[in-house]
């Protein structure tokens, strides 16, 4: 077991900032090929930026009270949290983060510690489009985290660890080693969490983002918003990077990591611009009839 | 001692001798009668301590002559006994009766002495003629006292009474010739010797015995003695339940004895039957005398059956016998007197008793003593029953009687529930002697359970110092609150301390939660103020039975302690204003549950007294998952698993404000302090080839998940967070049925975690409650600014439950991941892993709906919880956090003691960081980066937006609406709709329609059996012969 170093903060620190800034630029990426996919022009790559900076820089602003306050606040250091608790690049000696302070069961855990703080942040706001927004997402989250849950159980049992570092370890020497092939089962599991948490539709139902303004996000504007949109960078992507850890052979080098994680990112907007939306119902009863079995084979057969 | 023949005497001549009184001279005439019983009493309480002390039996032979030439009495212990309890019933029956015999004049005092002669006689005399002749005296003059009453029914009772007590003595009169015929004989003692070569002689003596068995009304063939229950003055259905009764007991004992074992069976069926079926008639009645009437009908039919059973009992069987019988007088005597207080006859008129408290305590005396709780000694009696019976293969009559006994209970404990509960127009008659006699009562009551404890070779419950600190407590009771609760928590505090050194670490870990626990969720009743009578009792008693549970090392003392904490429980929760229903519903299942124990408990033993619980490892290998499944499914029920779960929402809901958090937090441990001691004295047992541990790893995943389901669609924040405990139950029950030192060590997290968060967010809505005066969460609603202490332990308390790091609840979850790589029990932990998520549900609605939102234009005014509601709370926010930076300070002990039982160790402990064979845990690391990214953000936060505008609670807008209600914008009710409508098949109420049902049944069968009683004398008659020849038509293939 390692533990603690003063140059680690330093190091999680360039981890940070060359995730922000990967996320950035990704996500507006890909929003830009959605949008080419539709046949409009979309947003420049550099648009995030922008966004960020003007909300930073917003004059007005108004609170709702302290946990209007603490909730981005909340979101944000989940975001980060998740990011430095996990490793980012195997075998790099420092992108390993905070990795120390736990194992895959922190990572999983600490997922709902933002979640939970920016819906009761968003709670004090008293729109109840927020409340609406919260409701549904928990809802829909209850069964689109389940595969994963089974997922991750039928890994830590194949590989007999919880700890991600020696899970990466396990898939090194080639494609064929990846869990997507020794484990098929669990990856398609957890590859129904992954579209099923990643707000993209089928399963964006959470944000309503086409018409009206709908969730946790709806009051909220200026650095509050600043914040969220830095985690909304950065949680997709550490969300991601368990995902290629667990499931697809880790990274290696920030190069691999830059590929895998687009290429990840990408299945849930694949999947996301040919699908109309589900109710939130209705994502619930389609993870039951297909993520959850396959989910429970994965255990079972593992 | 005198010569006993002279209580006879003294009873005959006063009453002759009262007839030469002036007529006028009623008060003299009583005063002659009082004394005359007093002295009676006297003589046979001299016998008994004679006799108790080793003394041989005492023939009295008058005439000169010895038997069969003359008749014959004996003194002996059963008969000393039984006559002290017939005397001294008549002694205070008199002082109840004062008034009507006063009325009635000298007469009528006579017959009272006559009765009490007769039954004495009937108690003493060896001869079958003689014993006729005491019958009829019995008959006539119980025929002649029910006319005591006012009622006017009671005339038509006396009649049909005295009809069918003729039709009865005919069929004596005919057994006691045709016995005379076989045997030449008419003494009792002269029967057994007589082959039973001829014939006629079974006959005979079938109808001696029938006859007997009538006179002690069995069911159904007893319309006509009800009637006199419900019609006669309460302070003669008293000597008509107890004395008579007990009289009877007597006489069809030795009957039996001398006719041969031959005859148990029968008296044992026809017992149980009266048992069962007179309990089952009883549900329906709402009359409270009739009840009482069909409750001393079905206790009678219990002792008939333990008369029935003396073959197996043996030396035990005067205990027993004794046990029973003196609960059933004491209790229903005691409870036929308070019955002259209470002016109206309607179970909720008893709400009137509630003015004077040492009435309600009489009452809970009574009613316990009759359910066989402790510490009475229809307890100690059942106990030794069960065992005999277990040992002797006869289980099908132990089911019996524990089921009559339940249905008991029901009818009994809705009852108080009514009188507790209700309200009444007919104020009480309380007069000071009527007072008194309840209150000899309910000492004789106290005393009695002292002489059977001490008699018992299990050990007396009145030894303890638990119980004697509850008992103080009812002395206490005058005392103020706030002196009361002080010395509450000393006590606790002090027993902890006594204790805590001795204790292994796993039982240290139930004191802890238990006791200590018990005194800091105390603080919040410092709330409370005056006397709050009613409280420190119950709540001592429950206290007591939790700590004599972590003492308890044979299964007698730990199934008497079950008792007492239930007992105890029971009335905290029914203190709660909408309870009572509720309430009873939790003691019905408690006492299902305890009797499932005390099933499993006889079967271990096989016999063994006192028989320890590390024992329960040595069971022979036939019985030991019997065994084991039965004690599961008892502990079971204590933990709310799903399928006896239905009591516990209302339970844990409907209690009070601090009475929520003991029976939640700690009372619920006990179940799982159970399910330990089973689990390490018997591991794994498995039933044609099932495992049952694996059994209980599906019950608890499956209450996990549909406690957590259900939580979610509460609109009552109480009855969600008693949902919850459901869940949560049913996840430690998982790790317990894991079997492996993880698994257990999980269940070890939850007990001191469920605890903790538990009593924490009752005590939080508790104190929303109390300003809010309301529990249901789509009223309430922006509270947090009016609330934030309150808010903050919410909060802590959510994020603990959840599971979510930094708090202690994740290391609950590593536990957990960890425990279940090492099982091969997988398809569950689907069920484990859905009820997680489903968690966040519930308690985001808890603080979301009440503390964030819209705030009620009536809220506006309220203030901050009171301030020792929140202390206690504080103590558990300080402690989660503590608890998650360093956990290795609880459970560093626990896990090493559990590596001495399961011999391994897959924890290893690095300073505060734990590592297992599959990964590792850093709680101060987690912690320590969690705080400084979070509080590094808020700086960069407080930096740009410092300057905030605070806007008005509607500086909103939406869907191109500006809001003004609070009602229409606070988005609460039915907050997870979507969530509803698709696992909204969960909320089918299948366990609730199963009990429903159970009930119903229950409830039609005594519905149409009622019917039985018309109230026609000729009907009854009929009744009555058609029994015999039932009865003689089924007896004639065993016996006869």
């Amino acid at each position: 077991m390692s533990s603690f170093h003063w140059v680690q903060i330093p190091y999680a620190l360039l981890t940070l900032f060359i995730v922000l800034n990967y996320g950035l630029i990704m996500t507006a990426v890909v929003q830009k090929i959605a949008a080419r996919v539709g046949g409009r022009h979309g947003i420049p790559f550099w648009q995030n930026y922008i966004d960020l900076v003007k909300n930073f820089a917003q004059r007005s602003k108004i609170t709702h009270g302290v946990m209007f306050y603490l909730g981005p606040v909340f979101r944000l250091a989940g975001g980060v949290g998740l990011l430095l608790f996990v490793p980012t690049i195997y075998g790099s000696t420092w992108a390993q983060n905070f990795s120390f302070a736990g194992d895959l069961v922190l990572a999983l855990y600490f997922v709902f510690f933002g979640t939970l703080g920016m819906a009761l942040g968003a709670g004090e706001s008293g729109h109840p489009h927020a409340a609406i927004g919260v409701s549904r997402g928990l809802a829909q989250v209850t069964m689109a985290e389940l595969p994963l849950a089974l997922a991750v159980y039928a890994i830590a049992v194949q590989y007999h660890t919880l700890n991600i570092t020696e899970i990466v370890a396990a898939q090194q020497g080639g494609l064929f080693h990846w869990t997507l092939f020794t484990n098929p089962l669990a990856t398609v599991a957890a590859m129904f969490a992954f579209v099923g948490t990643m707000m993209r539709p089928p399963f964006d139902v959470v944000l309503a983002p086409q018409e009206i303004p709908i969730g946790p996000p709806t009051e909220y504007h200026s650095a509050y918003l600043a914040l969220m949109q830095t985690n909304r960078a950065i949680f997709p992507v550490a969300k991601t990077v368990i995902y290629m850890n667990l499931f697809f052979g880790g990274a290696s080098s920030w190069g691999e990591f830059a590929i895998k994680v687009f290429a990840l990112y990408m299945v849930s907007a694949f999947i996301g611009v040919v699908h109309p939306r589900f109710r939130v119902e209705q994502s619930i009863r389609f993870f039951m009839k297909w993520g959850v079995p396959v989910g429970v084979l994965a255990i079972l057969m593992v | 001692m005198v010569s006993s023949i002279l209580i006879l005497a003294i009873g005959l001549g006063t009453a002759f001798g009262l007839g030469l009184l002036n007529r006028r001279r009623a008060v003299l005439a009583l005063g002659l009668t009082l004394g005359a019983l007093g002295l009676m009493a006297a003589m046979a309480v001299g016998w008994l301590i004679v006799l108790a002390q080793g003394a041989a039996p005492v023939e009295i032979y008058t005439a000169g002559a010895e038997p069969p030439f003359a008749i014959n009495l004996r003194m002996g212990l059963m008969e000393a006994g039984a006559i002290t309890l017939i005397t001294l019933t008549g002694l205070l029956a008199v002082l109840a009766l004062r008034t009507a015999l006063t009325r009635m004049g000298r007469g009528s005092m006579a017959v009272v002495l006559v009765l009490i002669m007769a039954l004495s006689g009937l108690v003493m005399t060896r001869d079958v003629f003689n014993l006729f002749v005491f019958l009829e005296l019995m008959a006539i003059s119980t025929g002649g006292l029910a006319l005591l009453s006012k009622d006017i029914r009671a005339i038509a009772a006396g009649f049909k009474y005295l009809i069918i007590s003729q039709l009865v003595t005919i069929l004596l009169l005919v057994g006691i010739i045709f016995t005379y015929h076989a045997t030449g004989s008419l003494n009792i003692d002269d029967i057994p010797e007589t082959a039973m070569g001829f014939s006629g002689l079974g006959l005979a003596l079938f109808l001696i015995l029938i006859a007997v068995v009538l006179e002690l009304k069995p069911f159904p063939a007893n319309g006509w003695a009800l009637d006199v229950y419900t019609a006669a003055h309460p302070g003669f259905s008293a000597v008509f339940s107890a004395a008579s009764g007990t009289a009877m007991l007597v006489v069809a004992d030795k009957l039996v004895k001398a006719a041969g074992p031959d005859w148990f069976a029968m008296f044992t069926l026809l017992g149980l039957i009266s048992f069962i079926g007179a309990n089952i008639v009883a549900l329906r009645q709402d009359n409270d005398r009739r009840l009482l009437g069909y409750s001393s009908v079905g206790q009678l039919g219990l002792l008939l059956a333990v008369i029935g059973q003396q073959d197996v009992l043996g030396e035990g069987y005067l205990y027993v016998a004794g046990g029973l019988v003196l609960s059933h007088a004491v209790a229903k005597a005691g409870l036929f007197w308070m019955s002259i207080m209470v002016k109206a006859r309607g179970l909720s008129d008893w709400a009137a008793i509630r003015v004077r408290p040492p009435l309600v305590i009489a009452f809970a005396t009574f009613l316990a003593m009759l359910t066989g709780l402790p510490p009475f000694p229809g307890f100690y009696a059942k106990w030794e029953l069960a065992q005999v019976l277990a040992t002797t293969d006869r289980l099908p009559i132990l089911a019996a009687i524990l089921i009559g006994t339940l249905i008991e209970a029901v009818y009994l404990f809705r009852w108080f529930g009514m009188a507790m509960k209700r309200e009444t127009d007919t104020p009480l008659g309380p007069k000071q002697i009527d007072c008194m006699v309840v209150l000899i009562t309910l000492a004789a009551a106290f005393g009695l359970g002292a002489l059977w404890g001490d008699l018992s070779e299990n050990g007396n419950l009145f030894a303890t110092v638990p119980m004697l600190a509850a008992l103080f407590f009812l002395a206490l009771e005058p005392m103020p609150a706030k002196l009361k609760n002080g010395l509450a928590i000393m006590a606790l505090v002090y027993w902890f301390a006594a204790h805590a050194g001795v204790y292994d670490p796993m039982r240290l870990i139930f004191l802890l939660v238990m006791i200590l626990g018990g005194a800091v969720i105390l603080l919040a009743s410092f709330n409370e103020d005056g006397r709050r009578v009613g409280f420190y009792p119950p709540a001592m008693l429950m206290y007591a039975g939790l700590a004599l549970l972590l003492e308890a090392q044979s299964t007698f003392e730990f199934f008497a302690a079950w008792e007492v904490m239930t007992l105890g429980s029971y009335f905290l929760i029914l203190r709660g204003k909408q309870s009572e229903p509720h309430a009873l519903s939790y003691m019905i299942f408690s006492l299902g549950g305890a009797f499932v124990l005390l099933s499993g408990f006889a079967l271990a033993a096989d016999g063994v007294t006192p028989f320890p619980l590390s024992a329960l490892s040595l069971v022979p290998e036939q019985v030991a998952p019997w065994v084991f499944a039965l004690l599961a499914v008892g502990f079971m029920t204590k933990t709310a698993s799903v399928g006896v779960h239905i009591w516990l929402p209302g339970a844990h809901a409907e209690a009070e404000t601090d009475v929520s958090p003991m029976v939640s937090g700690i009372l619920l441990k006990a179940g799982l302090y159970g399910l330990v001691v089973l689990l390490l004295a018997m591991g794994r047992q498995s039933l044609h080839g099932v495992d049952l541990v694996n059994v209980l790893a599906w019950i608890g995943a499956i209450s996990a998940f549909v406690g957590a389901v259900l939580a979610v669609f509460q609109e009552d924040a109480k009855r969600l967070l008693a949902y919850s405990s459901i869940s949560q139950m049913g996840y430690a029950l998982f790790g317990l049925a894991l079997m492996n030192h993880l698994g257990w060590l999980l269940a070890v997290m939850f007990v001191i975690n469920h605890y903790v968060y538990k009593s924490m967010l009752f005590l939080a809505v508790g104190g929303v409650y109390k300003r809010t005066h309301t529990k249901l969460m789509y009223k309430m609603g922006g509270l947090i600014t009016l609330m934030p202490f309150t808010f903050v332990s919410v909060l802590v308390g959510i994020i603990a439950m959840s599971g979510v790091p930094p708090l202690s609840g994740f290391g609950g979850r590593w536990i957990f991941y960890n425990a279940i790589l090492e099982t091969d029990l997988r398809l569950p932990l689907v069920l484990i892993f859905m009820s997680g998520p489903v968690g966040f549900l519930y308690l985001f609605r808890l603080i979301h709906t009440i503390f964030l939102g819209q705030l009620k234009d009536e809220n506006h005014q309220i203030k901050e919880a009171p301030i020792w509601l929140l202390v206690p709370q504080m103590i558990f926010v300080a402690f989660l956090i503590g608890f998650a930076i360093v956990p290795g300070l609880v459970l560093q002990r626990v896990d090493r003691f559990l590596g001495t039982v399961f011999g391994d160790q897959p924890l290893i402990w690095h300073g505060r960081a734990v590592e297992s064979a599959f990964g590792n845990w850093n709680p101060v690391a987690i912690m320590v980066v969690i705080v400084v990214i979070f509080v590094t953000l808020f700086g960069i936060l407080i930096a740009k937006n410092h300057d905030a505008v605070k806007v008005k609670q509607f500086n909103i807008v939406f869907s191109a609406e500006r809001p003004y209600r609070p009602e229409t914008t606070h988005f609460a009710w039915n907050f997870f709709a979507p969530y509803r409508r698709a696992m909204g098949f969960m909320e089918m109420p299948l366990v609730t329609r199963f009990w429903g049902g159970v009930s119903e049944a229950l409830s039609g069968t005594a519905e149409f059996t009622r019917k039985l009683y018309s109230g026609n004398g000729q009907t009854y008659a009929v009744q009555v012969i058609l029994f015999v020849v039932t009865v003689y038509l089924i007896a004639l293939g065993g016996v006869a």
